[in-house]
């Protein structure tokens, strides 16, 4: 079978760096499956710059010119401008990043971690530490309100207290008013949901301002830092918890060929990973459809699980989530250190429809590793 | 006074009125992921079943009065209506049962945000209707007030210091004007007597 398989990544703008990543792993995944022969996938590249008006303007040419199947978008708001337009035309989007859940479209395959796999065990994390004030800083579009709204839930719900709670425009590098607010109170944990810029900046400042939280476990917490943009953050980010589908110390040759191939800092982050495994889930699909309809694909897809080079990977075929296994990562001079995994899969909940379950069996699947 | 949106329906049970067992099945499949306990009913909606549901999902196409253990527009639970035709005539029989959110067959996967805003709307009718009711309590309890007035104003004072005497008197009790003007009553029986 062949097909040409759309990917709409931002490799320039502000976000280049995670587009650059996700890009590298379909990149990586499609020579390899050309090299063992199986199916010819064709890349279609398009680079929307992290310019939402781009995002539509590529889409419909893509889908005008045929292709039905996209791997892309970074960001919810990218996901969400593509989704209309995939509704009109019967295009199918394979989505291979973390985001904020409560969303499940027929055009689109959730491939990255659901709210179950970051927020509920990253904060339940930050719980366990005994940590008591916490900070919520975000950037100011759905990402930063969702993510953190679910956070404000689950910490509370532990007893933390919530001292500060900001949001500053995509892309603005400016956060003295929010570093003067927090310095100012005794915070054990910056729960921080910036992307991009924002957040490079942010992370930067707060170790200048309080050099003396730097390297402490936790005292900063992100719901998808990886290490396509970890290089950036330098010692800043010594301590900053994480959550992800994988870390870069999981990584088997697979992935860590794409990267050196085709990634420009040369590292796999779950982006990469991701990516690498949704082209292996879409080659499979299409052989076992033997047709590149969206709808059978996505059918075949999710009728059975898909090995990867992130392992096993099911969908489910009501909510089209991936089931993951979550890790939990610190940050350790510009690598990160997977301090807790779970011990099989677990299914997507994108609506949290089981949280409160899932905290009371958690202390049974997760363990310290090291 | 604002309410949290409900946004997690985990435990709780709805009952899917549909014809159709396939459509049925879908619904089920959703709420399963939401964890919904699903009740798929082909036919009419008796009461016992009705009584075991905290929410009904039915097909606005096919359903009717006679279908349903209540009165029009009386549901005892949020109703999710679901759109497959759009004929006029059928949306008017929804919009009198007082449904609370619609959802088009062909979007069942936004059955959540269906759920969330008909539960909201459940809710601010409900609250609605127990103000209207008080305020029709409280104003057949019109003429107590004047009553209590004038007893009050027998010893002394004019109307305007004997509503306010009995202004205070609710305040300190907190209880509605109307509810302290019959208590004075009781305790003055013949005082109602007296005013006619």
């Amino acid at each position: 079978m062949s097909l040409r398989l759309g990917l709409i990544f931002s490799t320039t703008g502000s976000y280049a760096a995670l587009g650059q990543s996700a890009l590298a792993g379909a990149l990586g995944a499609i020579e390899t499956l050309q090299a063992a022969g199986g199916s010819n996938i064709t890349p279609v590249i398009a680079d929307p710059r992290g310019d939402m008006a781009e995002y539509d303007r590529l889409t419909r040419s893509l889908l005008d010119d045929g292709v039905r199947h996209i791997l892309g978008a970074i960001t919810s708001s990218s996901r969400k401008e593509m989704i209309p337009l995939l509704e009109r035309r019967g295009g199918l989007l394979w989505y291979p990043c973390p985001y904020e859940g409560f969303e499940s479209n027929g055009h689109v395959v959730y491939l990255g971690a659901a709210p179950n796999h970051h927020v509920v065990p990253v904060t339940d994390w930050i719980a366990e530490q005994g940590m008591e004030r916490a900070y919520l800083v975000g950037s100011n579009y759905v990402w930063g309100w969702e993510t953190l709204r679910l956070a404000r839930d689950c910490l509370q719900s532990h007893g933390i207290e919530i001292v500060g709670e900001r949001y500053v425009p995509l892309g603005s590098t400016s956060h003295e008013h929010v570093l003067d607010e927090l310095c100012a109170q005794d915070v054990d944990c910056v729960v921080d949901s910036l992307i991009g810029p924002s957040n490079t900046s942010f992370l930067h400042g707060l170790a200048a301002r309080d050099p003396a939280r730097v390297g402490r476990p936790g005292h900063v917490a992100s719901f998808n830092q990886t290490e396509a943009d970890l290089g950036d953050l330098g010692a800043a980010a010594n301590g900053l918890i994480s959550a992800g589908s994988l870390f870069e110390e999981d990584a088997g040759d697979a992935l860590k060929e794409a990267a050196k191939r085709h990634a420009p800092n040369g590292r796999v982050s779950s982006f990469l990973a991701t990516s690498y495994a949704a082209v292996e889930i879409i080659a499979e699909a299409l052989e076992r459809a033997g047709s590149e309809d969206p709808r059978a694909v996505f059918e075949a897809a999710s009728s059975a699980s898909v090995t990867t080079a992130m392992g096993s990977v099911s969908i489910d075929p009501v909510l089209r989530h991936a089931e993951l296994r979550p890790c939990l990562s610190l940050a350790e001079n510009g690598r990160f250190r997977v301090v807790e995994r779970m011990e099989r899969a677990v299914p997507a909940d994108p609506y949290l429809a089981a949280r409160n379950a899932d905290r009371r069996r958690r202390k049974t699947v997760l363990r310290v590793i090291n | 006074m604002t309410r949290a949106l409900l946004h997690n329906f985990s435990g709780r049970t709805a009952i899917v009125l549909h014809r159709s067992e396939e459509v049925g099945q879908r619904i089920r499949a959703r709420c399963d992921r939401l964890g919904i306990c699903t009740v798929v009913c082909l036919g009419d909606l008796d009461s016992s079943l009705a009584a075991t549901a905290d929410m009904l999902i039915l097909d606005i196409d096919t359903a009717d009065d006679g279908m349903l253990p209540w009165p029009r527009g009386e549901a005892p639970m949020p109703v999710i209506g679901l759109i497959g035709s759009e004929s006029p005539g059928r949306l008017a029989w929804a919009l009198d049962q007082e449904t609370d959110a619609y959802l088009p067959l062909s979007s069942l996967g936004n059955l959540f945000s269906a759920l969330v805003i008909g539960h909201e709307i459940y809710a601010r009718k409900s609250d609605r209707r127990t103000h209207e009711a008080e305020t029709a309590r409280r104003k057949k309890g019109r003429l107590d007030v004047i009553r209590a007035v004038l007893l009050l104003m027998g010893e002394g004072r004019d109307e305007a210091l004997a509503l306010k005497k009995l202004r205070t008197m609710a305040m300190v009790a907190q209880l509605p004007l109307e509810d302290a003007a019959r208590l004075l009553l009781e305790a003055h029986p013949t005082a109602r007597d007296a005013s006619g």
